[in-house]
């Protein structure tokens, strides 16, 4: 049997997953500079919303994930507004906000496991009865399909976003220099704030995405968080486009590396690629 | 009693871990994430070895300090290429590496189960099966590698770490090789973790992965940081005031797991707290 039009499938999904974590964090990255750690818990935060919107009271799918997203979205709000932004206002330095996002996603984790246990949860209605779609001889399930159109969305959306209104003005002109923009008269930390709002909401989505299609634990947002931190890199830290490029080109080394060696060392051979980039081309794809 | 001896030896460990981190970080500037993973190698050396060989502690303790030398040499000669929050991403990545290695060479760490049955040291006829001897031998290495760190600091060495903290470029001007001496720092620190890995293992006579994911190295970051970064003595003083601060949790009762969660929930607050309001931690003479 033909492995690699699998591979290939398995490879495009990881890529839309890493995604839309990558999209999150390098928004948030580029408007304030700084390694948000803490991202990677906004996925396990809009995960377990969702599982206990639906599952725990029972409501409507489509709502619960409305809730989920916008909770994991108010969760990097309230982060913003009690913890980075008064040191930014002091002016601290960029280690200080990392170790501050680091203290937040160890505390914001362990909160999550106390009130929902550590244990491994599904979030799919009905196991084992999903659609399946055969596609060049590879099997893709209905999740993965909504995955796969889910980053395209909020990459589409991200775009329009960011181009095509005064608020996205707003956005890059921060990015490009903060202090410029404070002085031609925009609200950064206002929009900041928004900004951290956006980022962590797609986050929540991933995470009640990945919960569709693997399940959800309190630990999942590490290894998601590193991975997009990773496709970030590659890609062009910053750099919307560079994300989405870098997740994909992670997907396809760490599914194809696993061709013919076990599937447990994806994990290693994402750093890999992260180290190689770090030394022949830090700035990532992207970035001049 | 015996329980105050148990505290004790877990006080001696994390203090040698919060002394050779502190060199890193503290003396450096350079934000590690990673002595977990040190730690880790350190301990599953002693373990393969004793527990597979006949091979006694102190050849396991040397063992271990190798290894970590020889894998801190591979990754820091990556890392010390950076500084600053691109620094502790790359640390931040390896330990996660380091974690799934630990977990998924089932054939060399038997991955999730753990390695049980690790026998305690014997020497000169003295039986370090008694926990008050052992607690006299963790000590005498933390005495040792703590004398030996002050060596470090106050010696020709510490003062050009220093320098590469507070100015790269200026002190790269003057004729040093800064990579170098950051990888040197890196390698020392982590053969000290090693050390530390060592004893635990040892003591406890039975490791498993768990012990050594990121959270531990970002336990170990909180301790110093409490202390004070640049600090020897506040190392110390960290890792008494987090080993003895879940005894105090524990009187309010918690039920076990839960305290478990929520010592790391008291970890990433104080974390955020000593960013935003004292940020040098309590005895620290320098700030991220």
């Amino acid at each position: 049997m033909d492995i690699v039009p699998q591979l290939i499938l398995n490879s495009i999904i990881a890529g839309a997953i890493y995604t839309l974590i990558a999209l999150g964090f390098n928004l948030i990255y580029g408007a304030t500079k700084f390694f948000n750690l803490a991202h990677g818990v906004m996925v396990a935060v809009g995960g377990y919303a969702f599982f206990y919107f639906a599952k725990t009271l029972g409501l409507n799918i489509f709502v619960a994930v409305i809730i989920g997203v916008a909770l994991a979205g108010l969760v990097g709000y309230g982060l913003d507004k009690l913890i980075y932004l008064p040191l930014r206002k002091r002016k601290a330095s960029n280690m200080v906000l990392l170790v501050a996002s680091l203290g937040a996603f160890t505390a914001l984790q362990a909160v999550i496991a106390i009130l929902f246990t550590s244990q491994f949860k599904t979030l799919s209605q009905n196991v084992g009865t999903q659609k399946l779609f055969e596609v060049f001889g590879g099997i893709i399930t209905q999740t993965q399909l909504i995955i796969l159109l889910a980053a395209v969305l909020v990459m589409a959306g991200l775009v329009l976003l960011l181009y095509k209104t005064q608020f996205g003005k707003a956005v890059r002109a921060i990015s490009d220099d903060e202090e410029v923009a404070r002085i031609v008269g925009i609200n950064t930390n206002k929009i900041m704030g928004y900004v951290f709002f956006i980022g962590s909401a797609i986050a929540g989505l991933a995470g009640i995405l990945v919960g569709f299609d693997i399940g959800i634990e309190p630990t999942m947002g590490l290894s998601l968080l590193l991975k997009g931190v990773i496709a970030s890199i590659v890609g062009g830290v910053g750099n919307i486009y560079g994300g989405v490029l870098g997740a994909f080109l992670l997907g396809f080394v760490e599914n194809f590396g696993i061709w013919k060696i076990s599937g447990e060392w994806k994990d290693a051979i994402a750093f890999v690629l992260l180290i190689v980039f770090l030394v022949f081309r830090p700035r990532g794809i992207m970035n001049k | 009693m015996e329980y105050l001896i148990h505290l004790a030896i877990l006080f001696a460990i994390y203090a040698i871990l919060g002394v050779s981190l502190n060199l890193v970080v503290g003396y450096t500037g350079l934000l590690s994430v990673t002595h977990a993973a040190f730690y880790g190698i350190g301990a599953y050396a002693t373990a393969i070895l004793l527990t597979k060989t006949g091979a006694g502690f102190f050849a396991s303790v040397i063992l271990g300090v190798i290894v970590a030398i020889v894998v801190s040499f591979l990754i820091g000669a990556v890392l010390s290429k950076f500084k600053g929050d691109y620094y502790a991403l790359g640390t931040f990545g390896f330990n996660t590496i380091v974690f799934a290695i630990f977990l998924n060479w089932q054939s060399l760490t038997r991955g999730p189960l753990g390695i049980p049955g690790i026998s305690r040291p014997e020497l000169f006829g003295i039986n370090f099966a008694n926990n008050f001897n052992f607690l006299i031998l963790a000590l005498l290495f933390l005495g040792l590698i703590y004398f030996a760190s002050r060596f470090i600091t106050s010696s020709s060495l510490g003062r050009v770490l220093k320098a590469i903290r507070e100015d790269e470029t200026a002190i790269a001007v003057f004729g040093y090789n800064t990579l170098y001496f950051k990888l040197a720092i890196f390698v020392i620190s982590a053969a000290m973790a090693a050390i530390a890995g060592s004893l635990f293992s040892s003591y406890i006579t039975f490791i498993d992965p768990s012990g050594f994911r990121l959270m531990e190295s970002v336990f170990i970051l909180a301790i110093i940081i409490l202390g004070g970064l640049a600090n020897l003595r506040g190392s110390i003083l960290g890792a008494l005031f987090l080993i003895l601060l879940p005894e105090i949790l524990r009187f309010v009762g918690f039920p076990a797991d839960i305290a478990a969660q929520m010592r790391q929930v008291v970890y990433g607050v104080i974390l955020i707290l000593l960013m935003l309001y004292r940020p040098q931690g309590l005895m620290g003479e320098y700030k991220l």
